[in-house]
């Protein structure tokens, strides 16, 4: 049986984990799963309601019915793959070895503490992979080359003005622009060069937010879901509101 | 190709005198920089760098190349660039603090400028149809230069700029035969590798995923690739 504090120790440690999980880009049964599994591993009950922006964790005890609640604002965290696969295998280890609270947290923070990726090896790894969605496209190599370089530049913006807080809509829209306008410069070579506009912008479809807000509605959280993909369509259109600009500044035949 | 060629005669034509100052101003300016970097000279060299890019984007390409296809375009391109100058003249980002390491080679790229009228008489080309050193290409090496010699902290946003300037450079090597571009697009290699390298020893104490020796490894074998495939390019160039 958990006192009524130890209770309040397992809702904050639940609490700080489902945010991050729902912050780097976890959908949300994922998320409930993960801190359920936990929470059971410490003979509570956990009941969870997730919105976009803040989420509600009661924690019942299993021998006392006593419950626990607790509401809190959801951060923003840079998505990464990794943290997630970690904190999921975080929870198992948890289910499996029945781990106590204390070694939960000393294991919860070495994991948020691993090194992030550098961000300018990051800015190279976007910048090929763009290059390869304008090959998939059918661009030349001239226009691929373009590419690479047109996604340094825009991506390097947006990490910049990410940096500086600047609201996130105008951060995809003048990196988009910047993209675009930068890989138009194709145009005054003899290569593929609509194909390297269209795909310059590429690297900023909010993939992960989309795909989750799809699996959110399979599987029945709609709300989050909905606002997820709400969320995503908006920055799509950011994107294509940069991209207008460029085509509309170099006008000729393609707007 | 004949387009190209006869705006550039017009533009040294019309502007000669005009280029002339410039390049002087451009010249004492760089050896204050060299000699007295107060901060009037640095605010001064970062207000020069404004009109010049203002002057290829205007000047250049609006006024002089109107017949080429999309020269606003490139004049959008240079007008950015200028804008970020004037940026970073208003924040002072970059503080112009010299750096000894790379010396022989920011020497070499301030040649460069020079280079270019010589290599184009080289090859039997007479003014006004020949590059000179107020042009695109050559204002894109003088500032990597510029900028390698005073490389403690520099605009990174500049350098990818003049690095995407080369690589459209490099690729007019052969759509309009200008076998001049191809000194920017070799001077950009070094150039790119040496201020990557130099960002990710300023990073060093942050630690992140690759490492920085990794990343290092990672930025020399990219060079390297760019390198190869302008040597081939070389290659053709001469045995063509």
């Amino acid at each position: 049986m958990n006192s009524p504090n130890e209770l309040k120790e397992i809702t904050r440690f639940l609490l700080e984990y489902a945010n991050r999980l729902m912050g780097s880009g976890v959908h949300t049964s994922r998320v409930i799963r993960n801190t359920r599994r936990i929470g059971k591993s410490l003979d509570v009950d956990v009941k969870m309601s997730l919105f976009q922006k803040t989420m509600v964790v009661s924690v019942c005890d299993i021998d006392s019915t006593e419950v626990y609640n607790e509401v809190a604002i959801i951060p923003a965290f840079p998505i990464s793959f990794e943290l997630n696969a970690e904190l999921s295998a975080l929870s198992w280890e948890a289910y499996d070895n029945h781990l106590p609270l204390d070694t939960l947290w000393e294991k919860y923070e070495k994991i948020i503490a691993r090194p992030k990726m550098d961000p300018l090896c990051t800015l190279f790894l976007v910048g090929f992979a763009n290059a390869s969605f304008c090959a998939l496209f059918g661009g030349d190599w001239t226009a691929r080359l373009i590419v690479f370089s047109a996604t340094l530049i825009g991506f390097y913006v947006k990490q910049i003005m990410q940096k500086k807080k600047i609201n996130h809509y105008l951060v995809f829209i003048v990196s988009a622009f910047i993209a675009s306008m930068v890989a138009s410069s194709a145009l005054t070579l003899e290569t593929t060069a609509e194909i390297a506009i269209a795909t310059s912008v590429l690297y900023l479809v909010p993939g992960v937010p989309l795909l989750n807000g799809v699996i959110d509605i399979v599987e029945g959280h709609v709300l989050t879901g909905c606002t997820r993909l709400i969320q995503a369509l908006l920055l799509v259109l950011c994107i294509s509101v940069g991209l207008s600009c460029t085509l509309m500044l170099i006008r000729n035949s393609l707007l | 190709m004949e387009v190209f060629w006869k705006t550039i005669a017009q533009y040294n034509e019309g502007t000669w005198i005009a280029q002339i100052v410039i390049t002087v101003v451009g010249i004492l300016l760089t050896i204050l920089l060299y000699q007295k970097p107060t901060l009037l000279v640095k605010r001064l060299m970062k207000g020069y760098m404004v009109f010049l890019n203002s002057w290829i984007s205007i000047v250049y390409y609006m006024i002089y190349c109107g017949d080429r296809n999309y020269n606003y375009i490139l004049a959008i391109f240079w007008g950015i660039i200028a804008l970020i100058w004037l940026w970073d003249l208003i924040t002072n980002y970059t503080p112009f603090e010299r750096y000894h390491k790379y010396d022989k080679l920011t020497y070499i790229l301030y040649a460069m400028p020079f280079l270019y009228p010589l290599l184009s008489w080289a090859r039997g080309m007479e003014f006004p149809m020949m590059t000179t050193c107020v042009m695109p290409c050559s204002v894109a090496v003088f500032t990597i230069g510029l900028l390698l010699a005073f490389s403690r902290k520099v605009n990174l946003l500049v350098i990818l700029f003049l690095c995407h300037w080369a690589l459209i450079a490099f690729s007019k090597v052969y759509v309009y035969k200008i076998p001049e571009d191809l000194l920017l697009a070799s001077a950009t290699v070094p150039a790119i590798y040496l201020f990557f390298k130099n960002y990710f020893d300023q990073n060093l104490h942050k630690e992140t995923k690759p490492s920085a020796k990794y990343t290092n490894w990672i930025l020399i074998a990219l060079c390297l690739a760019i390198g190869i495939f302008l040597s081939i390019t070389i290659f053709h160039e001469l045995a063509g």
